[in-house]
């Protein structure tokens, strides 16, 4: 490959790996409280609550690190709204994660008005990892990212671990697929699905924050741009898997900074029609999924969306 | 016998409407198999789910060894040694034995150590000839093999007592006996077992001591070798019970239903009907026998169209019919009383008017046009409930909060009163209670002197041999026998049951051994 | 401790305090809120009241809000009662409004006004159909999930709307801004009252409203579609046909919907842009579903929604009070009312004494 093409797919997939992060970490949050049987539709609006959480305690402390905690923090308290409403008040799952949502976006663009425009003084900084990142294509493109992304990758191991090797996953799993037997057994189903909704609603809060703190990084209002909606679609694509999560969140990402790169280098394409492609892929995504899960008998966890009560007779 | 080592004392449950246990009283021996005897709604399984800690009694004690404990959910009964196996089994068909025999084990850590386990696991199996592979996936096991698996997790616990409720509704005349051995070698072992079960045959076979609950009471606990099996059931019915149901004679007219090498998958995408051949004419009853999850439901489904046939025909009154839609199907005559009353028959949100017109909302009178005649629903309905006498407090309200046997006899209402030529019943009465069974029966029996053409799908064989003119016997995917009611004989189904028998009535069928 | 028991009968006076509840707990979230901005939150509800309703002009204003949330919310209402959850009315009001604009760029000089806005409703129904129309088959013929669908869809016809607003109709003369031209009078809906905004858009909404309430509860296609959302198996059992029902109660949805942008551009706006409002389409289902999933409720909701809105708009530009205020009561009012739906069907015990 001649040199200038050669830097610009490794500048593309370093981009593709920054811009996938932020989807990375609300699909595999919502992976895992899908598979304890909560449907979580509010992703949208924890995202925005932890990137404006995020970056307005960036701006008022400089501490990034504390800034992207505390933004994971906010949206695992979001989600609480939800899981009270959807756990213990048997409340439909659909309509209180699009109330969620709304929420969301309501409350950030009340509270974030003091934040438009301003721009943050240092953001995420950049950990070159010593020798991973001299591997020739590969190094420069997962190895010269941040410690987000680094948290990443080790998340998607650890939870893939979690969900087939360990006790944890298989109580996760069985209440997503059959709840009065995980009931019958001993394990408390409001407990698992509380916690990993939770768990959603911290990594909802993770993209959000990683996005106002290291790729825009500046408040807008409705920063997210929809990028909620498209982790809910990615997670049927992961197939409830977490490796495959990686996989879906970079095929965005990829889009993504393909579309930003044309739009930069001055194409004739309309940008309009770039903006347009990483949500066509997702809606085309979504068909091929849902075809293939239906040829597999693998698939959607059987609880989703159901409330469960015990003593029903 | 041993020590009593569970006393219940003096429980009592209420649910909404209805009082489930009322202060009963019931003590367990060490070492003794004891049956728990009564009609379907008598109580059996509340006080045993109480006993499981899934519900907590509003009243009353339970003793373990003389000490009080208090059992608040299934947990605790597994730390108090108390083990119970469900009718319906409490097992995720996506994960593997090992995983669900694991599962709300408080004791392993956070890694999860298959090999040891699967060890353990391998020890019970071979120790109480359960044959059962630890990593196989639960989906992958028969029903009878997914039991086993149910028995493996109360032993992996440590659990000295034992309840089985309704062990053999699942399991076949052979396979119930195997499961009999499995239970006797227990007991040796020093384990104790409640056993429920409603089926007096086997009740006298394996029990022994023997406590009788009728309508939420305690009757009385006997010694199985004081009782015969008609006392038994007085104290379970309250009254003298027919074994047999008088019949008119059988008048045959035309053949309404023929099918022919029929064949279909199952909702696994597995094939379940292998070629299943039969005729059915008018004024006749057909009782298809078979232990449930060889085909019986898919091919009800079939013949009213709510599955695809892959091979075959279905004829109504000599018209084909295979892969027709439900609508069209019902059009030819046809009616289905489904097995599942609230998740198939019924809208459990609408109301009573809404769902009695469930079968003819597109037909005059009650349709008009676009719009839905609602007073001439209001009046079918009333007639439905008239003719069946069914208590519907207010029609206007959640059909929901009707009583099953009302449900049930709702949707018999409604099918009957489309005066099908063809009527298939699959499982009609069951849960319901004594007056609603032979309400369901009397019924059934009052059509088919009408000339309806009955195809009556049950796992009651009690219920078949009481009012089929003819019973067949079904056994993976396939009709492996066919006798008349007058030739037949309960040990020789309960063995085609198995597969193991050839019939000579059927043409070119092979022996299919088990 | 906290414990629910089925009860055997729902209870009247239930159904109606506990959305009024919720809206009295809602509306205080807001306060609270407010309070946090070191504001007053009375004077701020006073003042959304006044911004609301304190005017003749200012009601109307309100009533040309409510016009959209309910043409779309009633469309929503047949779909919600199917448990088919269209989330995608933003993108087919967007479609509606650029089918439209065809003809309004177009047709304006050849066509007579009465010609040109019933051609110009036609195109917006059409347009909105045909968007609801793709969800609609791929969940009746593929199973694809409705709500990653439609929303999905949103974005494109947003885009889609950008795209051409930055293009091929943009007006010369706009000095770059992605705007068409105006409007001519012909392609205008009149307007109904004098000295007001409002347009004829209102009597299709009420027309709209009625029509819907008939359908569901008095023909069979309403009969159907209440037996679908309730219990498929059901429904496939008595020879429902679920696939028909979905596609057809999304057309009437989308086509709702996409009428709603129609009369957005033609009577209130006069042209095409991208800020047409589509987030209507987003309340107009949280005004769904507190109206209960009942048509006639949804004119009154819509009023009141319409309302908070048009005041919020007001102490916007006088309070800078931000209008995501609007967002978050809807949302806190939604919540008690998801919430609070439990208390219908069961009843609350407190350490073993009945509390509701």
């Amino acid at each position: 490959m001649r040199p200038d093409a050669y830097a610009i797919t490794i500048i593309l997939l370093a981009a593709t790996v920054e811009s996938g992060t932020i989807l990375l970490f609300p699909i595999i949050g919502e992976i895992f409280t899908e598979r304890s049987g909560i449907l979580n539709l509010g992703i949208e609006g924890m995202m925005i609550i932890g990137a404006l959480v995020g970056f307005a305690t960036a701006f008022m402390t400089g501490q990034i690190y504390w800034a992207f905690f505390m933004g994971m923090l906010a949206g695992g308290l979001a989600s609480l709204i939800h899981a009270f409403i959807s756990i213990t008040l048997r409340g439909n799952q659909v309509v209180s994660g699009l109330a969620l949502s709304i929420f969301g976006l309501g409350v950030t663009n009340f509270y974030g008005q003091e934040f438009v425009n301003l721009q943050l003084a240092h953001t995420i900084p950049q950990v070159i990892i010593p020798g991973l990142s001299q591997i020739p294509f590969f190094g420069p493109i997962l190895f010269k990212q941040d410690y987000m992304v680094y948290l990443s990758y080790i998340l998607v191991i650890i939870t893939w671990f979690i969900l087939f090797k360990t006790k944890a996953g298989i109580q996760l799993r069985a209440v997503g697929q059959n709840a009065q037997a995980a009931d019958a057994m001993g394990v408390n189903v409001y407990k698992v699905r509380y916690f990993w909704t939770f768990f959603g609603g911290l990594m909802a809060g993770a993209g959000g924050a990683y996005l106002t703190l290291n790729c825009a990084p500046f408040w807008l209002d409705g920063i997210t741009a929809g990028r909620g909606w498209v982790a809910i679609a990615l997670v049927i694509f992961a197939r409830w898997n977490p490796p495959y999560a990686l996989i879906g969140a970079y095929l965005f990402g990829a889009i993504n900074a393909l579309q930003f790169q044309l739009q930069s280098m001055g194409t004739t394409i309309p940008s309009a029609l770039l903006s347009m492609q990483p949500y066509f892929l997702t809606f085309i995504l979504i068909i091929v999924a849902t075809l293939l899960v239906k040829a597999k008998h693998i698939g959607v966890p059987k609880e989703l969306g159901i409330p469960y009560a015990r003593e029903e007779k | 016998m041993g020590a009593i080592v569970l006393q219940v004392k003096n429980i009592s449950k209420h649910f909404p409407g209805v009082l489930a246990n009322d202060h009963i009283n019931f003590g367990l021996r060490k070492g003794e198999i004891h049956t728990l005897l009564g009609e379907n709604g008598a109580g059996k399984t509340t006080l045993m789910n109480i006993l499981d800690g899934i519900y907590y009694p509003d009243e009353g004690e339970i003793y373990l060894n003389g000490k009080k404990v208090d059992i608040r959910s299934p947990f605790e009964a597994t730390k108090n040694g108390i083990g119970m196996i469900h009718q319906h089994f409490m097992l995720v068909d996506t994960l593997t034995v090992l995983e669900n025999v694991v599962l709300g084990l408080e004791s392993q850590g956070f890694y999860l150590n298959k090999k040891k386990i699967a060890e353990r696991i391998k020890e019970i199996s071979q120790n109480y000839n359960l044959n059962i592979n630890p990593y196989a996936k639960i989906w992958q096991l028969s029903v009878g093999e997914q039991q086993r698996v149910e028995i493996i997790k109360t032993l992996f616990r440590g659990a000295k007592i034992l309840i089985m409720d309704e062990p053999t509704a699942v399991l076949t005349p052979q396979e119930a006996d195997t499961l009999f051995k499995i239970l006797r070698r227990m007991i040796k072992e020093d384990k104790s077992i409640i056993f429920i079960s409603h089926k007096l045959d086997e009740v006298m076979k394996i029990s022994d001591r023997i406590t009788v609950l009728r309508k939420g009471k305690l009757v009385g606990t006997v010694d199985k070798k004081e009782i015969k099996q008609k006392e038994l059931a007085k104290m379970m019915v309250g009254r003298e019970v027919l074994f047999r149901l008088d019949r008119n004679p059988i008048r045959r007219k035309g053949e309404v239903l023929k099918i022919e090498d029929l064949e279909t998958h199952n909702d696994k995408g597995i094939i379940i009907l292998r070629g299943i051949n039969f005729s059915l004419p008018g004024g006749e009853i057909f009782g298809l026998a078979g232990v449930s999850g060889n085909g019986q439901t898919e091919l009800a489904e079939v013949i009213v169209g709510l599955r695809r046939a892959i091979a075959g025909k279905v004829y109504i009154k000599g018209e084909e019919v295979t892969n027709l839609c439900p609508k069209a199907i019902t059009k030819e005559g046809t009616n289905y009383i489904p097995p599942d009353r609230l998740k198939v028959g019924l809208v459990p949100n609408l109301s009573t008017v809404e769902n009695a017109i469930l079968r003819r909302y597109d037909r005059e009178p009650i349709s008009r046009g676009i719009f839905l005649n609602y007073e001439e629903a209001a009046k079918y309905t009333r007639e439905l409930i008239k003719q069946f006498n069914i208590m519907v407090p207010r029609e206007n309200a959640p059909v929901k909060f009707l009583s099953g046997g009302n449900l049930q006899k709702l949707i018999l209402a409604r099918e009957i009163r489309e005066e099908p030529a063809l009527l298939i019943a699959v499982h009609p009465s069951r849960g319901l209670d004594v007056g609603a069974t032979e309400f369901v029966r009397k019924k059934l029996l009052e059509e088919r002197d009408q000339g309806v053409a009955i195809l009556l799908i049950s796992e009651d064989l009690e219920e078949l041999l009481m009012i089929s003119d003819r019973i067949g016997v079904i056994y993976e995917g396939k009709i492996v026998g066919m006798v008349d009611i007058d030739d037949a004989n309960i040990n020789e189904i309960g063995l085609m049951m198995a597969g193991v028998h050839k019939n000579p009535l059927l043409k070119g069928e092979e022996n299919v051994k088990v | 401790m906290l414990k629910f028991e089925k009860r055997e009968n729902i209870p009247l006076h239930l159904r109606i305090l506990i959305p009024l509840i919720s809206i009295l707990l809602g509306v205080l979230i807001g306060g609270i809120a407010v309070m946090f901005s070191q504001v007053n939150p009375l004077t701020v509800y006073k003042a959304i009241f006044i911004g609301a309703f304190g005017s003749t002009y200012v009601f109307s204003e309100t009533i040309v809000v409510a016009i959209p949330l309910l043409l779309i919310s009633v469309g929503l209402i047949l779909v919600f009662k199917m448990n088919y959850w269209n989330i995608g009315a933003y993108g087919q009001y967007i479609m509606g409004a650029i089918f439209c604009t065809y003809f309004a760029l177009n047709s304006a000089e050849t066509m007579s006004r009465p010609i040109l806005l019933m051609m110009m409703c036609i195109a917006g129904m059409v347009g909105g159909a045909l968007w609801a129309l793709i969800p609609a088959a791929l969940k009746a013929y593929w199973k694809v999930n409705e709500v990653i669908a439609t929303l999905l869809l949103n974005y494109i016809a947003l885009y889609s709307l950008k795209f051409l607003m930055y293009g091929p109709w943009r007006n010369p003369r706009s000095f770059g801004f992605p705007l068409t031209k105006i409007f001519d009078l012909n392609a205008q809906l009149p307007k109904l009252i004098s000295h007001t905004r409002i347009h004829l858009g209102l009597i299709f909404g009420i027309i709209a409203a009625i029509i819907i309430w008939i359908i569901i509860k008095k023909t069979k296609f309403g009969y159907e579609i209440r037996v679908i959302g309730e219990n498929e198996i059901a429904a496939r059992y008595a020879g429902i046909n679920i696939a028909k029902n979905i596609i057809l109660a999304m057309i009437i949805s989308g086509g709702l919907a996409g009428l709603a942008g129609m009369a957005q551009i033609s009577g209130i706006i006069h042209m095409l842009q991208i800020e047409i409002n589509p987030d209507y389409g987003y309340t107009a289902i949280i005004v769904a579903w507190l109206s209960g999933l009942n048509a006639l409720t949804a004119m009154i909701v819509s009023f009141f929604l319409g309302g908070l809105f048009a005041g919020a708009s007001q102490i916007q530009i006088t309070m800078k009070v931000p209008i995501g205020i609007v967002g978050l009561i809807e949302s806190s009012i939604l919540f008690f009312l998801l919430g609070g739906a439990i208390l219908t069907n069961y009843k609350l015990y407190y350490k073993g004494r009945k509390i509701i």
